[in-house]
């Protein structure tokens, strides 16, 4: 026969509320735990997004091939050849297109910049999803004629027209000293890589037109490849590192001539190693929820010291050793429940705030709330046990005689 | 054994070890209790009686020797199962009541209830039809500390009775009040003992007490050294 556990409740609310005080410092306890677990789990998925936007950011869901030394010095050029080649046997590939590369003095009105100048075509701003904050792209007619038009980043600009907020249009800069362009559009601001390169510093001009004044005696030094859905990266690698084989007639021994990457792999180290620091903030989290159990187990051992007579008269009327466990273990169950409540309000309210600082989305999610929280309960209850063990073996003679 | 008998104890050895050394506080003692009996056991402090008292109450176990109670061989039984006879078979009544602080009358007196699995609705009637038998009817909501000594201890002898026992065990049951009070509270222990039809042993050095029993045991150095039955029992 057994008590109705409503009546267990009850009666273990009744002896938490005879002691406010100390009930409140113990749920406390457990409360910061709980809600310290909440937050660094949201921190660490919050930053781990955040760091993984600026990767994409940054380009990382395209292919790049890049032109490589074989057998030593030499080097295969990548051809147009190449890009029909990949455009012809690919089905998830929806661009290919050419960069040349080549850092070049520019000079305007007295002032020289050294810049790394990109021969390219007009999708090489949809595919590294970069808008112009001023003025606008050259087209496929630029392209057609050689236009002699140039497209700055912010860096470029600054130093050539000597702020960053100048208005550059319309404005001529000479490269290498021998192709003067006007300037028909300036790059929005992008920042730094993640490999610390200023990614502003930048000039972009038609490839035709970069052939037809530097000419391509190397080839184009990289091939960018945007796969036709954002998920098929690495079909598209594989479809292009085939296309490129055959094109350069490479044999089933022979290894790559060419350097093939998608940024999937550098994806993942980030994302592997923002898990990582995540995963040791949740730990640290955890420490300080079995920190809070411990003061559950601290306060239940006093309280069972202090109760001895009571547990001592309770046995001798008839309290199986059952019963007075479960009285106890109900106890440290209600500080659990009411820790891990009181830890919710506080691991949700610490999570929206600091995300709507570092203007996160919202990143807290009901499974991870609940999940802390039944962490949570469960180290009060497996806490709890150990005074409740203690007060069920209690001889009642002995209790008894403790006044 | 004859049907009457509510205590049967044969042989029983209580056998502590202090440092290493055995002690033995209780040497062999047989006792039969009737139903219905009321029995004086007396001593002085140091000759076993509260030992065989506890092994009487099931709060401890022989270390040798067989005890029955009701019938029922218990000299072995494990701390859940002596629970259960001391919640269904035994009241306590204690010297200093050995009340719950914290809680009222009332629910004192229906915790052995809540033990039982009764449900509360019908515990707290119970206990309040208790209460109102040992005369605190208007008494149920006052805490230990808000009662006299002779009311709590009339909180406690309700709450003896509260799951019906047959045997009640009373351990110097006047022995923290003044005489009058202790009078009371042994009328009444008289006055339920004819009502129920209970069987009733006092520890006690109280010659007021020990004159209403049917029988006077007396324990010294572990053994019964005298069973004698009184000429004219109170009852």
């Amino acid at each position: 026969m057994r008590r109705p556990r409503s009546e267990l409740f009850g009666m273990a609310f009744e002896t938490l509320r005879r002691n406010p005080g100390r009930s409140a410092l113990t749920l406390l306890g457990l409360a910061i735990g709980v809600g310290a677990f909440i937050a660094m789990v949201s921190f660490g998925e919050g930053a781990r997004r955040s760091v993984m936007d600026q990767f994409k950011a940054l380009g990382t869901h395209l292919v790049r091939v890049r032109g490589t030394s074989r057998g030593g010095q030499e080097r295969r050029p990548l051809s147009d050849a190449d890009i029909a080649a990949i455009q012809r046997d690919s089905t998830t590939i929806s661009k290919v297109i050419p960069v040349a590369r080549v850092i070049f003095e520019t000079t305007h009105a007295g002032r020289q910049w050294w810049s790394p100048v990109h021969g390219t075509e007009p999708e090489f701003a949809t595919l590294h999803t970069w808008d112009t904050s001023l003025g606008g792209l050259f087209d496929a007619r630029d392209l057609a004629r050689r236009s002699k038009v140039c497209v700055l980043g912010q860096t470029v600009v600054r130093e050539l027209f000597g702020e960053a907020d100048a208005d550059p249009l319309g404005e001529t800069v000479t490269i290498s000293g021998i192709l003067t362009c006007r300037v028909i559009g300036v790059l929005a601001a992008k920042g730094t890589s993640t490999s610390g390169n200023d990614v502003d510093d930048i000039v972009l001009i038609p490839v035709t037109t970069f052939a037809a004044y530097f000419g391509l005696p190397l080839g184009y030094s990289a091939l960018e490849i945007g796969p036709a859905q954002p998920e098929w990266i690495e079909a598209a690698k594989e479809e292009a590192q085939l296309a490129l084989r055959r094109s350069h007639g490479l044999g089933v021994d022979d290894a790559d001539d060419f350097q093939i990457d998608s940024p999937t792999e550098v994806l993942k180290a980030v994302d592997r190693t923002a898990t990582i620091l995540a995963r040791l903030l949740q730990g640290i989290a955890a420490v300080s929820l079995f920190v809070g159990g411990v003061g559950i187990m601290n306060i239940q051992l006093v309280s069972v010291t202090e109760r001895t007579a009571e547990i001592g008269i309770r046995a001798a009327i008839g309290a199986s050793p059952r019963q007075i466990l479960a009285q106890f273990l109900v106890e440290g169950a209600l500080l659990s429940l009411l820790g891990a409540s009181f830890g919710i309000l506080i691991g949700v309210g610490v999570s929206v705030s600091v995300a709507s600082y570092m203007g996160w989305q919202r990143i807290t999610s009901f499974g991870d709330v609940a999940g802390a929280a039944a962490f949570g309960i469960a180290v009060g209850l497996v806490f709890g046990f150990l005074p409740a063990r203690r007060a069920a073996l209690l001889d009642p003679i002995e209790a008894l005689r403790r006044q | 054994m004859s049907s009457g008998s509510v205590v049967r104890a044969e042989g029983l050895w209580k056998i502590y070890q202090e440092g290493g050394t055995p002690l033995p506080v209780l040497r062999g003692v047989d006792i039969q209790i009737s139903k219905g009996e009321i029995v004086a056991l007396r001593g002085p402090s140091g000759s076993g009686k509260s030992t065989l008292l506890n092994i009487l109450g099931c709060l401890d176990r022989p270390t040798r020797g067989r005890y029955w109670l009701g019938g029922k061989d218990v000299s072995t039984l494990d701390p859940t199962a002596q629970a259960w006879v001391r919640l269904h078979y035994i009241g306590f009544i204690f010297q200093t009541f050995h009340l719950i602080a914290h809680s009222t009358a009332l629910e004192n007196v229906a915790l052995p209830l809540h033990y039982a699995g009764v449900p509360k609705g019908q515990a707290h009637e119970t206990a309040r039809g208790l209460l109102d038998r040992v005369g605190l009817g208007q008494r149920l909501e006052h805490r230990p500390n808000q009662l006299s000594g002779g009311q709590r201890q009339r909180v406690a002898v309700a709450r003896a009775l509260a799951c019906k026992p047959r045997l009640i065990l009373a351990d110097e049951p006047t022995g923290a009040l003044d005489t009058r009070t202790g009078q009371e509270i042994l009328a009444l222990l008289l006055e339920l003992h004819a009502e129920a039809h209970l069987t009733l042993v006092l520890v006690t050095h109280d010659p007021n007490v020990a004159s209403v029993a049917h029988r006077q045991i007396e324990v010294r150095d572990g053994l019964v050294v005298s069973d004698s039955r009184s000429d004219a029992p109170a009852a």
